[in-house]
């Protein structure tokens, strides 16, 4: 028999029973939908959070902090001079960050992370997202009372209700823990710049929470020479640079702190969403095997209902393995139509779901930064549908549902002409 | 040499656990043009004997010969061939329900690989042949028990087989109609040399061939000439 006629026949079987043929479809379309909604969802979040990251992250730098808290060792700030004459290294900076607040010409104040940091080296290593919006500029060489201030301390509901800009005069506040009773801080500082809004989150990185202000203001301000981390940015961000130079830091502080490197915070992340998409996949998957078992049943019934007509095939000349083929190609039908429109639906699926957490005022990721939870500002997300998710999609929707037809194809193809034609 | 020939065919049934002896050793010949009936009341193995005749079955014993072809040295895939030289027409019609006549007749040489366009010209030519060519488009649901049998006798007709084998092909038909189906197989015998072997419980119609062999419990017991 020739493959279209095959092809037309096991067609004109389907035509027969539409109400069953719809229904078994749809087992594989909610499978194969829900395997891509998920899928899609997951990797355009992976995508959003890997270029936020990478925004905020600089791969190129290695992050140095205090290891063990009770161990009474702390990073200095003058530890960046020894850290600076290790090879490989171009820059390093520190960073003195406290929690405070600052208030506006109008008395009203707002929680901040407080970060000291030297300007000139801040921007050479944040260089994509330490900037400021347009009509000010980040003074390399800053005045004592200079502050740049996060997008969300200008604009802290996005809506244009401005709590200071550049140019304003703010209060800086903090409360001095160290001081016995505990005293408040103050000092009056100039806005000189809003930084661009950077979105999501990072680790040293600019954040759309913080004011910043110069090392040596906050040297004196706080009252330390102490440091939260050193930020150290490398030649190259290739791995044997990274892990030699993290080596090289470590042993100089008799592994008293702990190196961190971007990096391999990326990695991790993207280790940690791929099995997160694995096991969401794997859920997924389950929901087709159930359509897969929905085919066999519905297949198995069609053979008991068509087994005279398999007898008088089979009678005309029909060979068992046209048979076995006719069957396959019924539910690789119904396999291939379920795909296609699970496809179409799991992806509608994935941008509806997108858009209700959008609508909500981004995807819920509140990170906690600095002890403040960064609720502005979320990151959006773009379902992503990759080619291998696609094709894989379709063609797994396929394979679930011939495999499953296997058995009962195999079995019409088995049966006996007398026996079949004999059969009520 | 024969068309068909079997000898000594047994065929034993396991009806539940008691073995039934449906064909107690058979011999029988069947020449070319021949217009032959196997008469016999229910349960005296005629449609066994079909069966083993048009390869839908195997015997427990003996052996069939179809053009000089020892079937049981066919595997399955052999078997479907030779069952496309063999024009099977059965009782209850077996017509698949939801393909019109044309589709119906077409159905063997869709199996058998022909080309659409010679196929739906040849199955119309049978049609008319069977007297059906008006009724071509109708599917088996819309045609009485006389039509379906012609669209069936269309259908077994298409590979121009070596034999057609009839299973009381009027068994399901009203008295009328049974005589013309007679009459069309009596022509496609006498005017297209079409040799047809019949089963039939009925002596009037086993009267119409041209010879018959009488079959009483699993063995052929007599055989006559009939008259013309």
């Amino acid at each position: 028999m020739k493959p279209t006629d095959i092809l037309a026949y096991a067609f004109s079987a389907i035509k027969l029973r539409k109400l069953r043929a719809a229904l078994t479809t749809l087992g594989v379309v909610i499978g194969i939908a829900a395997i891509v909604a998920l899928l899609s969802i997951t990797q355009g979040l992976q995508v959003a959070i890997a270029s936020q990251l990478q925004k905020g992250f600089a791969t190129d730098t290695l992050i140095v902090t205090a290891g063990r808290a009770d161990s009474g060792f702390s990073l200095l700030v003058d530890d960046t001079r020894i850290i600076s004459q290790i090879e490989n290294v171009t820059t390093a900076l520190a960073i003195i960050q406290r929690v405070g607040y600052v208030k506006n010409a109008d008395g009203q104040a707002r929680r901040v992370t407080i970060v000291g940091v030297d300007f000139k080296a801040y921007k050479e290593v944040y260089s994509s997202t330490f900037i400021a919006e347009g009509g000010t500029e980040i003074p390399s060489n800053p005045e004592n009372t200079a502050v740049v201030v996060g997008k969300r301390v200008s604009d802290p509901w996005g809506n244009g209700t401005i709590f200071c800009k550049a140019g304003d005069t703010v209060e800086i506040l903090w409360t001095n823990t160290t001081a016995r009773p505990l005293r408040n801080e103050t000092y009056t500082g100039n806005v000189v710049a809003v930084l661009q809004e950077v979105g999501g989150f990072s680790i040293g990185g600019p954040s759309d929470t913080s004011i910043y202000i110069s090392i040596m203001q906050a040297q004196s301000f706080f009252g330390t020479d102490k440091c939260e981390m050193i930020i150290v940015k490398l030649k190259s961000n290739d791995k044997t640079t990274i892990e030699s130079t993290a080596k090289a830091i470590r042993s100089l502080f008799g592994g008293q702190v702990t190196v961190t490197s971007a990096t391999a915070v990326l990695n991790t992340i993207s280790s940690v969403f791929s099995t997160i998409e694995l096991f969401l996949a794997g859920i997924a998957a389950i929901s087709l095997l159930v359509a897969g078992i929905g085919i066999m049943n519905i297949m198995i019934v069609s053979l008991m209902e068509r087994t005279r007509e398999i007898g008088i095939l089979k009678a005309l000349g029909m060979k068992n393995h046209t048979v076995l083929l006719i069957f396959l190609t019924e539910a690789a039908f119904i396999g291939l139509m379920g795909a296609l429109i699970g496809v179409g639906t799991g992806w509608a699926l994935a941008e509806l779901v997108v858009r209700i957490f959008s609508a909500n005022g981004g995807v819920g990721f509140g990170v906690r930064q600095g002890g403040q939870a960064a609720l502005a500002g979320g990151i959006a997300i773009t379902p992503v549908l990759t080619p291998t998710v696609l094709l894989g999609a379709i063609a797994f929707g396929l394979l679930v549902s011939v495999v499953f037809a296997l058995y009962p194809a195999w079995r019409a193809s088995r049966l006996k002409p007398v026996e079949a034609l004999r059969y009520e | 040499m024969a068309v068909v020939e079997t000898i000594n065919l047994r065929k034993v049934y396991m009806l539940g656990k008691v073995p039934v002896e449906a064909l107690r050793g058979v011999n029988l010949k069947v020449e070319e043009g021949e217009f032959l009936s196997v008469l016999g009341p229910s349960g005296s193995g005629k449609s066994t004997l079909l069966n083993l005749i048009g390869a839908l079955d195997k015997p427990t014993d003996g052996k069939v010969f179809v053009d000089g072809v020892d079937v049981s040295t066919l595997n399955e895939n052999e078997l479907a061939s030779l069952r496309r030289k063999i024009g099977f027409v059965f009782q209850f019609f077996n017509l698949i329900p939801r393909f019109t006549a044309l589709e119906n007749v077409e159905l063997p040489m869709a199996i058998a690989s022909v080309g659409k366009g010679e196929r739906r010209r040849r199955a119309a030519e049978l049609l008319e042949t069977v007297g059906l060519a008006d009724r071509m488009n109708h599917k088996p649901t819309e045609l009485s028990g006389g039509e379906q049998q012609r669209v069936a006798i269309a259908r077994a007709l298409t590979n121009n087989p070596r034999f057609l084998l009839m299973d009381e092909p009027t068994g399901n038909i009203d008295s009328k109609n049974a005589m013309e189906i007679m009459r069309l197989v009596k022509r496609l015998n006498e005017e297209k040399g079409v040799t047809i072997i019949m089963v039939t419980h009925d002596q009037r119609l086993a009267k119409e061939t041209r010879r018959t062999v009488h079959m009483l419990d699993g063995l052929i017991v007599d055989e006559t000439v009939n008259k013309p």
